[in-house]
């Protein structure tokens, strides 16, 4: 592979298929010795899914990386800003307004040398540092009381909750006030990053159909045969062609690992909700609404809203769950104007590749897996495994199976992470409401590893060595946002800790500070929605 | 929202309009917007730097007069202490209003228009806009002309700030500044050449700036930051 240039095939045009051409390209030039030849094959005719509508703070070094201007991006895109995601009636549900937490991407102050968690005692009213030594409940007071855990510690969920964007229009492309990343209309993005990785990063684009897949005697790719163009050899062939995985799905048959037994959910219903008048506000995040069967995603565009409520169908009916949106979407909208939204069904097998990459041949996207859409996992995923064969791309095929070996153990590890965290959401639940929320509680549907941890929690805040790995895909912060948003209380042991007091002063500092830093964001920052305007009109400067 | 008015005959015969630079009529401004063109006769009293318009984002080149804001270290009880006084100064109460042609909605024509909840309206004291016998004053005629040199200027202006974006060669700073008091302050906001970057332009570029006009304000910019200690020794002086 070394002495000629390198061929990489992308079969699947999708957002994955066009992010992994991207992040490939624009690490690697396509003009002069040692360099690589990428070619995307897509069928002509196969529907995108497109329910990745949110993105993580990553997003936007992808697409710095790419070269792409965020103007353009955002303009074409059809991209708001998002912030982290709301959580509505996923501890106790029913009526109760307050019933809500927030998982925003900004770490707590301090996050780097502090775990603010341990020192968050909002409920005594009296100064942190004058409580005595002792074992400390957290969160022991009914939560109303309460200043809530993100709002204590950090800075973004209050600006989240005032509908505020996390920048101004002076702020350069990509930079920020308060971290972010987007939401945005997944078709568009393949058509924009098509657009950048032909006319840029000279990737080859061909639409065709794979009709055969040829292996050599030791079960390597050496090419795909299509409809119309007949034979592409490849020396590593990427699968990012959905749910169908053609490559290692159905080619090498690696099996998918179900994963039911932990997420239920496995069936969803989309429908896109026009505004009711042009100048609407627009979410900053994306706010996630507890469903007896489900939930329910709402995630604000500039153009329009995309409403889908994600449920298991061993909980309720498709006609129930159609239902259910449709209440969700009456609220806003009115049962008229809902009565005329279109339903889009998408199944759900949650679940992962037993391994994802198998010869040379890797897994992006759908088909490696897939789960809830819950914190917007799919994109970052897409992200994370470009990146990895971008940055360790073998150059021969003895040093393949190595980077394979570890391609493998790092996704995954990362899977694993990410189911661990989507079901610790529901379990943390006080709801009885519903068989849904009783099942999801019973201990053989809880992981082993999220019991232990769940465990520890009981007497130690999640910190660093929850999270050993340095590219971890959540960092001890999230597990804190979710399990003190859910009202999950640690009883803290200090006694052994000589330093609390120093350290506890030092807290109650940075919570101060924090609330300053607030009170002068909200001065500043515009409403998601004007700046969008702005961006639309004048567009962000590069510097 | 201001009361902004087509200056006309009918409605603005006794309107006069006092001329003088002080604190009571808004000149204590820290910064105002300034035009390539008029760079030569800015760098010789302040230093030029760019800002941003907190409504678009845009970049703008501005003069600057202070290091807080309403600070503005040229004015004094007697008035504006440098010998050049900017456009963009000098133009008050006045600005550009633009009127819709009558025939023809798309046009639109450039129009003197006045900002009538400005101090400097008068009565009584002032320079009259017009004549006894209802022709424009000197002092109209003059207005008229800056506010054409500021249209101009500002379209000069934009090009010659997309054109130093487009070559990478705008970067943001931030100046630390110790005053004699002993305090550390800091401005921020505001943005300058780089001239590493001015260093490496190709002989191209710079022959395609020369004749868009943009090299002359480029040197002059840079020139004009040895103002800098002389806005600095203002300062100082306020502190004693």
């Amino acid at each position: 592979m070394s002495a000629k240039k390198t061929k990489v095939v992308i079969v699947g045009g999708g957002t994955a298929g066009w992010l992994t051409a991207g992040i490939l390209a624009s690490r690697f030039a396509s003009e002069g010795q040692q360099s690589m030849q990428i070619t995307l094959i897509e069928s002509p005719d196969v529907q995108t899914i497109g329910v990745g509508e949110g993105t993580w703070p990553s997003m936007r070094t992808t697409l710095q990386k790419m070269g792409v201007s965020e103007t353009e991006f955002m303009r074409d895109c059809d991209v708001s800003l998002k912030q982290g995601t709301r959580f509505d009636g996923w501890a106790r549900g029913g009526k109760e307004s307050d019933d809500h937490y927030y998982h925003p991407f900004s770490l707590p102050q301090g996050f780097s040398t502090i775990n603010l968690a341990k020192y968050w005692q909002p409920s005594s009213g009296l100064p942190l540092s004058s409580q005595p030594l002792s074992s400390q409940p957290l969160s022991s007071q009914p939560r109303s009381h309460q200043a809530r855990f993100a709002d204590a510690v950090g800075l973004q969920s209050s600006i989240c909750h005032r509908g505020l964007a996390p920048k101004q229009i002076t702020t350069p492309e990509f930079a920020f006030n308060a971290n972010y990343g987007y939401h945005l209309d997944a078709g568009k993005l393949a058509v924009f990053l098509n657009k950048h990785c032909t006319n840029t990063l000279g990737v080859k684009h061909i639409l065709d159909h794979v009709i055969s897949v040829n292996a050599d005697d030791d079960g390597y790719i050496e090419s795909i045969d299509a409809a119309k163009i007949g034979t592409l050899e490849g020396d590593l062939f990427v699968d990012c062609t959905g749910f169908a995985s053609i490559l290692l799905g159905q080619h090498y048959g690696i099996k998918l690992q179900d994963k039911r037994d932990v997420l239920f959910n496995d069936s969803a219903i989309a429908v896109h909700v026009p505004y009711q008048g042009s100048n609407d506000p627009v979410l900053s995040h994306t706010l996630s609404t507890a469903q007896s069967a489900g939930w329910i995603w709402d995630i604000g565009l500039p153009t329009r809203r995309g409403v889908g409520y994600v449920y298991s169908s061993d909980h309720t009916s498709d006609d129930a769950a159609h239902d259910t949106l449709m209440n969700y979407v009456s609220s806003s909208v009115g049962s008229a104007q809902a009565k005329q939204l279109v339903g889009r069904k998408i199944p759900i097998k949650p679940g992962y590749r037993e391994k994802f990459w198998h010869k040379n041949c890797v897994a992006i996207g759908l088909s490696a897996g897939f789960v809830e859409p819950m914190e917007a996992s799919a994109l970052v995923l897409v992200e994370l495994s470009a990146q990895m064969l971008a940055e360790q791309f073998p150059a021969d095929r003895p040093t393949m199976n190595i980077v394979a070996q570890r391609f493998n153990q790092k996704f995954t590890y990362r899977w694993e992470q990410i189911i661990d965290f989507l079901k610790l959401h529901y379990v943390l639940t006080k709801r009885k409401d519903s068989d849904y929320w009783l099942d999801n509680c019973r201990s053989e549907t809880i992981p082993e590893s999220l019991q232990q941890s769940l465990q520890l929690w009981k007497t130690q805040v999640p910190w660093h060595f929850d999270t050993p790995h340095i590219d971890e895909m959540f960092p001890s912060a999230s597990f804190q946002y979710v399990l003190y948003g859910m009202g999950f209380v640690t009883e803290v042991n200090c006694l052994a800790d000589r330093s609390h007091k120093k350290m506890s002063l030092q807290a109650d500092a940075l919570m101060q500070e924090n609330q300053k830093q607030i009170k002068k964001l909200l001065s500043v920052l515009p409403h998601n929605r004007d700046l969008l305007n702005k961006v639309a009109e004048f567009g962000f400067q590069k510097i | 929202m201001t009361n902004h008015a087509l200056v006309n005959l009918d409605d603005h015969k006794d309107t006069r309009i006092i001329d003088t630079r002080s604190e009571l009529y808004g000149d204590n401004v820290m910064f105002t917007m300034t035009f390539p063109f008029e760079f030569r006769n800015i760098q010789q009293c302040y230093p030029i730097f760019f800002h941003k318009n907190s409504e678009t984002g845009a970049l703008y080149p501005v003069a600057l007069f202070g290091f807080k804001d309403k600070e503005n270290l040229f004015l004094n009880s007697d008035g504006w202490s440098a010998p050049y006084v900017p456009l963009m100064i000098k133009r008050q109460p006045f600005f550009i209003g633009f009127q819709k042609d009558q025939d023809d909605p798309d046009k639109r024509s450039a129009k003197v228009a006045i900002d009538m909840d400005s101090p400097r309206i008068s009565a009584d004291e002032g320079e009259a806009l017009f004549e006894e016998h209802g022709g424009n004053s000197e002092f109209l005629i003059r207005a008229t002309q800056n506010l054409e040199m500021i249209n101009a200027g500002n379209q000069h202006s934009e090009k010659f700030v997309a054109a130093l974006i487009e070559h990478d060669l705008i970067e943001s700073f931030s100046l630390d500044i110790e005053l004699s008091d002993g305090s550390d302050n800091q401005l921020l906001g505001f943005y300058t050449i780089n001239e590493d970057k001015l260093q490496e332009l190709d002989g191209a570029t710079m022959e395609s700036f020369n004749k868009q006009g943009f090299l002359q304000p480029i040197f002059m910019l840079l020139a004009s930051h040895s103002c800098m200690s002389t806005l600095l020794g203002y300062k100082n002086a306020t502190l004693v």
